[in-house]
């Protein structure tokens, strides 16, 4: 049965209303520290590992940005544990790729609270930016869009693509939900979901009772939206993307920084393959391409690049938008990525962070199976 | 001289089965296509996805893989897991206009020289149906 | 301890024995006819007499009733005792003069002729069948029906028994072998035969294999045996001796920690059945080849003679037969069956054909149908010569069916070989009395499983593969096991014995080497790109990979790793890979492919 607290929030009081909420988790010796997306000294929004209630002030955790993917974050807090209880505050692509990397032994979930918060998608970095100088607050465009004025705030400049088109705007598999879905800014609602989240709400002493009767509705018409969005853009992007020309057109702008690598949660190799010795070319390598090709771009193979990331991390990709994000060339590559996540999962019926009990498709093989793989029998 | 197109099949043959098919059909004097390049791995569970890619975006028309049957590899499961990655990579390729056609794993027993022969001539044939490798055209891919 | 004098012996016995156990151990013969170990004493044929002189009622008493009390003192060869045995033969032989055991008991007795009229009643009321089917097999199917000397053994009515088992104990319990089980239940009777024999000899559910089998005990067809399946019977456990027998032994699994396998699993005969045309289960005498070295065996169902099957008789032989057909390839050098030589037939054919000569006379007719002679050992082709001289009669051209359709009277009753002669070109019609079928040698049944077992592949034909045709014909791919025998293809007994001397030397020097050669091309982990997701862990099969806790890698052991490649195949950084498999090595021989 799910328990849901109201945090009573005066009007625009929202951060601080959650800050209190923090606050008690720390005094009361529930955790230790509490990673909480945080306003920094001058301007941004990042992560912060926040020890000392004091510090809370600055807390804003549904501000709409998230710089860095925090499942790779939290991996780093846990890959070691530190064996000390902390409550890590995090999005739905967050928590699903923080899931995908303990299956990885990249992370731990033994020490964590895991607070998870309803996501109506977020601003490219540089757009934030913007939009906070200009006043935009997280309690206005939380009313903005809650309200159903769209996510386009301030002209020209909308949410990230891979939000348009992103299924979960409210997080699975958490300890803890922090819902403004269907209530909005002024009301938020604490789910308490697991008996993790139970024992936190027993230790603070705090009511509980039932949640928000609007919020199912609520959250069935974002989803609509958002699924009806995905598929229009899958189905242009299967059309528009369907020979390797057609591919290298729309790779043209890559300079093989490997950014998208870097920035995506999933990909975790301490060193990508391709940065490694392997393919580290001798001069007659590409001599000899030309020789065979005729022209041969430089730096070379992009597309295998980009092939062998799919290979590697569709069946894992969980949508965050992060390659989009980190590409200096303003490559589509999360749609691209996510148009092909679709057809690598099905194929396997796997969804990324769905379960931790559910392994990934390459690290598990049965003897019947996939017998149309090469349709023959005995 | 023909001016026919030969397509280039880029083979990785598991040395305990497939490759030793392929030698008993090249000692037995079984004539198969010539179009096949056989790469000797020491079992199908061996081939990365990204030396497919690479025969693929080298200009391939078809790559093969050829395994023990479920059940005979000589490291017990290997082929179980090649079949998860063909799974996985024909999906890509699938999208990019790479037919399910032009990428095969076949299970082929140690005895089959015969089988190898089959599979050979019957991939040269499909493959002249669907014609070369659309980046044979445009070399400057990759 | 009860003290008894027996024939003026003084014989300690336990309490509770019967004076007929205590003669049998101080080896004093008593004749018996309805005493059985395995029952409870009847006392009814009355030869077991004995006469009592004290310690008990004066007089005559059946010794196998008569309890061994502290004090008796008996005769057992007294002018009395004497006397009794000979009348009670004499009543007997005069109920059954033909019964071979009552003539020979009743000789021993020095009784030649009977003053009574003489009956032809081969059953002689001993009960032992009825004691047996009511006390061992817990059934009672049987029993003594009417009065005085009308008593006859029979079931309920006369009728068919609905309790019957048709288990056999009571005929294998009758001494004079007058039990007609068909006539007591209608059921269909579940034969049990010797495999060993080729099912022509019967066998019981407890039974010694072969008389060279090691080891050399018997053992219970659990299948079968009354007692595994209903609890009654047990007659076994209680006549043994030694009490070697123990029910409640179970199957028990044992593991062995062994170094190398060698694989002698043999071949299993084809069966010639499915062929139609030659009548094999259809016709009595058309017979397979291991039929016919069970008929020739000393131990066989015919102690090496060669005869003839009774049609009507299920273990019956009759006469030796007066013509025989050797017909060659059954089911080898045949597309539709085994496209292989089995490689002995040949030569056993002609071995077999001598035999015959030899054991049912010269005169007797010998035919082989061959399609052509491998003859090609050490002495082979000479003996192909000798048997030719001794008139065996060699037909080049396999046959095609045998029938029983006479065309004429020299055919009637008769198997008929139908074959084209390629030397004349004439189609032959050749009768004879027995047809013997060299049928193919093949793999066993299970071979594919034990082939998955081990590790081993199977070749084209079936057998199991060796490593290299020519050089390698007693190893397999899979290290330490090694190949003997005819499970890795049909082969005689010279090349059987070669074949198994090299596998047992390379077994050997396996563990005498003291070091393991391995393969060069094992997994290696780069220590500096592997980032220690385990991934590969749980794709090893053999568990080669073990995980370092405090440096956070995975490290391959090296003296496990077999060099699959799983791994490999899988690690997205290239931290994991295979030494002479390199991904550059491999990028090296695809773009040396593609370069055109």
């Amino acid at each position: 049965m799910a328990e849901f607290s109201k945090l009573s929030c005066k009007k625009g009081a929202l951060n601080e209303s959650l800050a209190g909420l923090f606050k008690d988790m720390l005094e009361k010796g529930v955790v230790d520290a509490v990673l909480v997306p945080s306003h920094q000294p001058v301007k941004g929004i990042m992560q912060t590992l926040i020890a000392d209630p004091a510090k809370l002030d600055s807390a804003d955790p549904f501000a709409p940005v998230v710089p860095v993917n925090s499942a790779k974050l939290v991996s780093s807090l846990t890959n070691v544990p530190s064996g000390r209880p902390v409550a890590v505050v995090m999005r739905s692509c967050e928590v699903r790729a923080f899931l995908e990397l303990i299956k990885l032994k990249q992370a731990s979930v033994e020490d964590l609270v895991l607070i998870g918060i309803d996501c109506l998608g977020r601003y490219e970095n540089t757009d934030y930016l913007k939009l906070e100088q200009d006043g935009v607050t997280t309690q206005s465009f939380l009313e903005a869009v809650l309200s159903g004025k769209g996510t386009e705030i301030s002209k020209g400049i909308d949410v990230a693509p891979a939000c348009k088109i992103c299924e979960y705007p409210e997080p699975d598999n958490v300890d803890i939900k922090l819902c403004v879905i269907g209530s909005g800014p002024d009301e938020v609602y604490v789910e308490w979901v697991s008996e993790k989240g139970k024992y936190v709400l027993d230790k603070l002493g705090i009511e509980a009772g039932d949640g928000h009767s609007g919020r199912d509705e609520a959250l069935k018409q974002i989803m609509s939206e958002r699924i009806s969005e995905r598929d229009k853009v899958f189905t242009e992007l299967y059309e528009q993307v369907n020979t390797l020309e057609k591919l290298q057109e729309h790779l043209a702008g890559c300079i093989n920084c490997y950014n998208c690598r870097v920035a995506c949660p999933v990909c975790y190799c301490k060193e990508c393959v391709f940065v490694t010795d392997t393919f580290r070319h001798p001069g007659d390598q590409y001599m000899s391409w030309g020789d065979n090709r005729g022209a041969v771009k430089m730096p070379a193979e992009t597309l295998l690049y980009h092939m062998t990331r799919m290979t590697h991390m569709s069946t894992l990709c969980v949508g965050c938008g992060q390659c989009t994000s980190a590409c200096p060339n303003d490559i589509p590559l999360a749609e691209l990525f996510r148009s092909i996540a679709n057809r690598t999962q099905a194929r396997f019926d796997y969804h990324p962070g769905r379960s931790l009990d559910e392994p990934q498709p390459l690290a598990v093989f049965y003897d019947d199976e996939l017998v149309d793989v090469t349709g023959q029998v005995k | 001289m023909s001016d026919e197109f030969e397509p280039t099949i880029v083979a990785f043959l598991c040395n305990w089965c497939t490759f030793t098919a392929a030698d008993l059909a090249g000692s037995s004097r079984l004539s198969y296509p010539q179009n096949v390049k056989i790469i000797r791995m020491m079992c199908s569970g061996m081939v990365d996805p990204i030396y497919v890619l690479k025969a693929f975006l080298d200009g391939a028309d078809g790559v093969f893989i050829g395994g023990c049957w479920p059940g005979d590899c000589h490291y017990i499961n290997g082929n179980l897991k090649a079949r998860r990655r063909v799974a996985l990579v024909t999906e890509i390729l699938k999208q990019f206009g790479i037919e399910e056609d032009r990428f095969w794993l076949r299970w082929v027993a140690a005895s089959d020289g015969v089988m190898f022969r089959e599979l050979s001539k019957e991939m040269t044939e499909k493959l002249k149906e669907l014609g070369p490798n659309p980046l044979k055209v445009n070399k400057m891919i990759a | 301890m009860p003290t008894i004098t027996i024939n003026n012996r003084q014989v300690d016995v336990e309490a509770g024995m019967t004076v007929l156990n205590v003669a049998k151990e101080i080896k004093i013969n008593i004749p018996t006819l309805c005493h059985n170990q395995g029952l409870e004493p009847y006392g009814g044929c009355r030869l077991c007499v004995v006469e009592i002189k004290a310690g008990g009622r004066p007089g005559l008493s059946t010794s196998c009733t008569l309890k061994a009390t502290d004090g008796l003192v008996v005769e057992t060869d007294s002018e009395r005792v004497k006397k009794s045995r000979r009348l009670t033969m004499e009543l007997l032989l005069a109920r059954s003069p033909n019964v071979p055991i009552i003539q020979t008991l009743a000789l021993e007795q020095g009784v030649t002729d009977t003053r009574f009229s003489k009956e032809d009643n081969d059953c002689i009321l001993c009960g032992q069948c009825i004691r047996m089917c009511k006390e061992r097999m817990g059934v009672s199917a049987i029993g003594i029906f009417n009065r005085g000397s009308n008593r006859v053994v029979s079931t309920p009515f006369d009728e068919f028994s609905e309790v019957c088992r048709k288990c056999g104990a009571c005929a294998s319990v009758c001494p004079t072998g007058c039990i007609d089980i068909s006539k007591l239940s209608d059921k269909e009777p579940n034969y049990l035969s010797s495999d060993w024999n080729e099912g022509l000899m019967p066998r019981k559910p407890i039974y010694i294999p072969f008389p060279q089998a090691v080891p050399k005990l018997p053992v219970i067809d659990t299948t079968a045996c009354v007692h595994l399946n209903t609890g009654a019977c047990g007659v076994c456990a209680d006549t043994c001796v030694a009490k070697a027998i123990d029910f409640e032994q179970e199957d028990e699994i044992v593991t062995l920690d062994v170094g190398s396998i060698i694989v002698a699993t043999g071949f299993d005969v084809m069966d010639p059945t499915p062929m139609e045309s030659y009548g094999y289960s259809k016709f009595a005498n058309v017979i397979t080849n291991l039929e016919f070295e069970r008929l020739s065996n000393a131990t066989g169902p015919t102690s090496g003679k060669i005869l003839l099957k009774d049609p009507d008789d299920k273990w019956g032989h009759t006469n030796p037969p007066q013509s025989v057909a050797f017909l060659h390839c059954i089911g080898s050098r045949d597309k539709n069956y085994h496209e292989y030589c089995s490689r002995t037939c040949c030569m056993y054919a002609l071995k077999m054909a001598h035999l015959v000569k030899d054991k049912c006379g010269h005169e007797t007719q010998v035919y082989n149908f061959y399609i052509d002679m491998r003859c090609f050992g050490k002495g082979y082709e000479e003996f192909y010569r000798r048997i030719q001289d001794e008139g065996v009669r060699m037909i080049r051209g396999k046959a095609v069916e045998v029938t029983d359709k006479a065309e004429d009277s020299s055919e009637e009753g008769l198997l008929i070989v139908r074959a084209e002669d390629t030397l004349t070109g004439k189609v032959l019609r050749v009768p004879v009395e027995m047809v013997v079928l060299c049928t193919a040698m093949e793999a066993r049944s299970d071979a594919q499983e034990v082939a998955r077992t081990l590790g081993l592949s199977l070749s084209a034909d079936g057998f199991f593969m060796e490593e290299h045709p020519k050089l390698e014909p007693v190893s397999t791919p899979t290290s330490g096991v090694f190949l003997a025998g005819a499970c890795q293809g049909p082969k005689d007994i010279p090349d059987s014995v070669a074949q198994a001397k090299a596998a047992a030397s390379e077994a050997q020097s396996l563990s005498t080497l003291g070091k393991v050669v391995v393969l060069p091309m094992i997994s290696y982990i780069d220590k500096d790109l592997c980032i220690g997701c385990q991934v590969c862990i749980d794709l090893c099969p053999y568990g080669a990979i073990e995980f370092d806790d405090l440096k956070g890698i995975s490290v391959v052991n090296e003296a496990v790793c077999k060099g699959c490649g799983s791994c490999a195949g899988y690690c997205p950084s290239g931290a994991a890979g295979i030494r002479h498999f390199t991904q550059k090595q491999i990028f090296g021989e695809i773009e040396g492919i593609l370069a055109s």
